[in-house]
């Protein structure tokens, strides 16, 4: 018998592995999937980016490997009463959180009964950043955790660093996870991994306290020149500790994407307008109080920002 | 660059996003030393750009100044110029 039920792949990488520029770069060139978005910090600047996927679900409240885990079998079970209703449903691809352990969003999916009969799990992709993986000479534990649980890992960035960096991160990763087949892909496009061999270094786990998340609001009449100055300030002196920004900005020229990993800024790219929720940074990072730390953010942003 | 999803966005520094005009990055550029000239003063810092020159002009107190042209090498310089480290977050 044939196994009909729906096929789940898991996309899973640490923050700003590059998940999205990657399924959105799959999309545009015909990969026809339902997708279903899991956010970390709890807005959703990915949708805006996917809007060409088959179909969206945007999973709010919380990682899906935790918080968020009932959310997550809540919207598979919708999808799947659809298909049994005799609707279409594409293949599922769920982009989880850059924090999300994909083993345990697994284990969920594979322990609801009534789920067991309608989706089957099929891969666990994993994005691996190049450039960051192993920066400062230490890995946070969960991004070991998301490695281990793939069966297919794909190095983003490779583009960024040296043949031989990415030939020793391969073999790092064969080291970590022997089963994972290991591709390369630069802003979506595969690309070839080096012939070479590399040398497996040793993976020291680094900080292990959690990371969190908090949102802050950027004034509407923020002016660009000024933003940025700012947040080159705030990321030469916290960029360690501020693991991740993402958002949307109203300019002149229109709705950028800002996004940033440590201390590397992506260079803004203008989004199609849209209504959404703009002027806001998603920010996750090592933030032993989100609330504080909130407070003091938007007090050094309107100190630079006062006329 | 990728035409279907126009990735890479366009070239120059990340925070000259947005700004088309060769009028705009200029206004730009005199916005910023002017939030920069306030933010340094606490530190014995001033800023100022004249548009012509590479870059922006920091000078500290007693004259030595030095023209940054690339915007990484910005809060760097000015925390060498100071002698103490800028973080803005930290009042």
């Amino acid at each position: 018998m044939s196994d009909n039920r729906l096929p789940l792949t898991v996309l899973g990488g640490f923050l700003g592995a590059g998940k999205t520029t990657w399924l959105r770069h799959q999309i545009r060139h015909g990969l026809r999937v339902q997708v279903l978005v899991n956010e970390a910090a709890g807005v959703a600047v990915d949708d805006a980016l996917l809007s060409d996927a088959a179909g969206l679900t945007v999973l709010p409240g919380g990682c899906a490997c935790c918080d968020g885990r009932g959310a997550l079998i809540a919207a598979l079970r919708t999808l799947a009463d659809r298909r049994s209703q005799g609707q279409r449903v594409a293949d599922l691809m769920l982009e989880t959180s850059g924090l999300a352990d994909p083993a345990a969003i697994l284990a969920a999916v594979a322990q609801d009964p009534v789920l067991v009969h309608h989706v089957r799990i099929c891969a666990t992709t994993v994005l691996i950043d190049a450039r960051n993986f192993g920066a400062g000479g230490a890995v946070v534990p969960l991004a070991v955790r998301q490695l281990r649980a793939a069966d297919r890992l794909i190095l983003t960035k490779t583009d960024t660093v040296s043949a031989d960096a990415v030939a020793d991160l391969v073999a790092t990763l064969r080291h970590l996870n022997p089963m994972a087949r290991i591709e390369a892909a630069v802003a979506g496009q595969s690309v070839a991994l080096p012939v070479q061999a590399g040398v497996a270094q040793t993976v020291q786990t680094g900080d292990a306290r959690p990371l969190q998340a908090l949102v802050l609001p950027i004034p509407a009449d923020a002016d660009w020149a000024t933003l940025s100055l700012w947040l080159s300030a705030v990321l030469h002196r916290h960029g360690d500790e501020l693991c991740r920004i993402k958002g949307v900005i109203r300019s002149p020229a229109g709705r950028l994407l800002i996004q940033t990993v440590r201390r590397q800024v992506q260079p803004p790219e203008v989004l199609p307008e849209r209504a959404g929720l703009d002027d806001t940074l998603a920010i996750i990072g090592i933030l032993d109080d989100p609330v504080e730390q909130t407070r003091v953010l938007v007090q050094s942003l309107a100190r630079f920002l006062r006329p | 660059m990728c035409n279907a999803c126009g990735f890479p966005a366009r070239a120059g520094h990340w925070t000259d996003a947005g700004l088309l005009t060769a009028h705009d990055r200029l206004r730009a550029r005199f916005r910023r030393a002017l939030v920069l000239a306030r933010v340094l003063r606490p530190y014995g810092l001033t800023a100022h750009d004249d548009g012509v020159s590479a870059g922006i002009t920091l000078s500290t107190l007693s004259g030595a100044s030095e023209i940054v042209t690339e915007p990484e090498a910005l809060w760097p310089t000015a925390e060498r110029l100071a002698g103490r480290r800028i973080d803005i977050l930290d009042v």
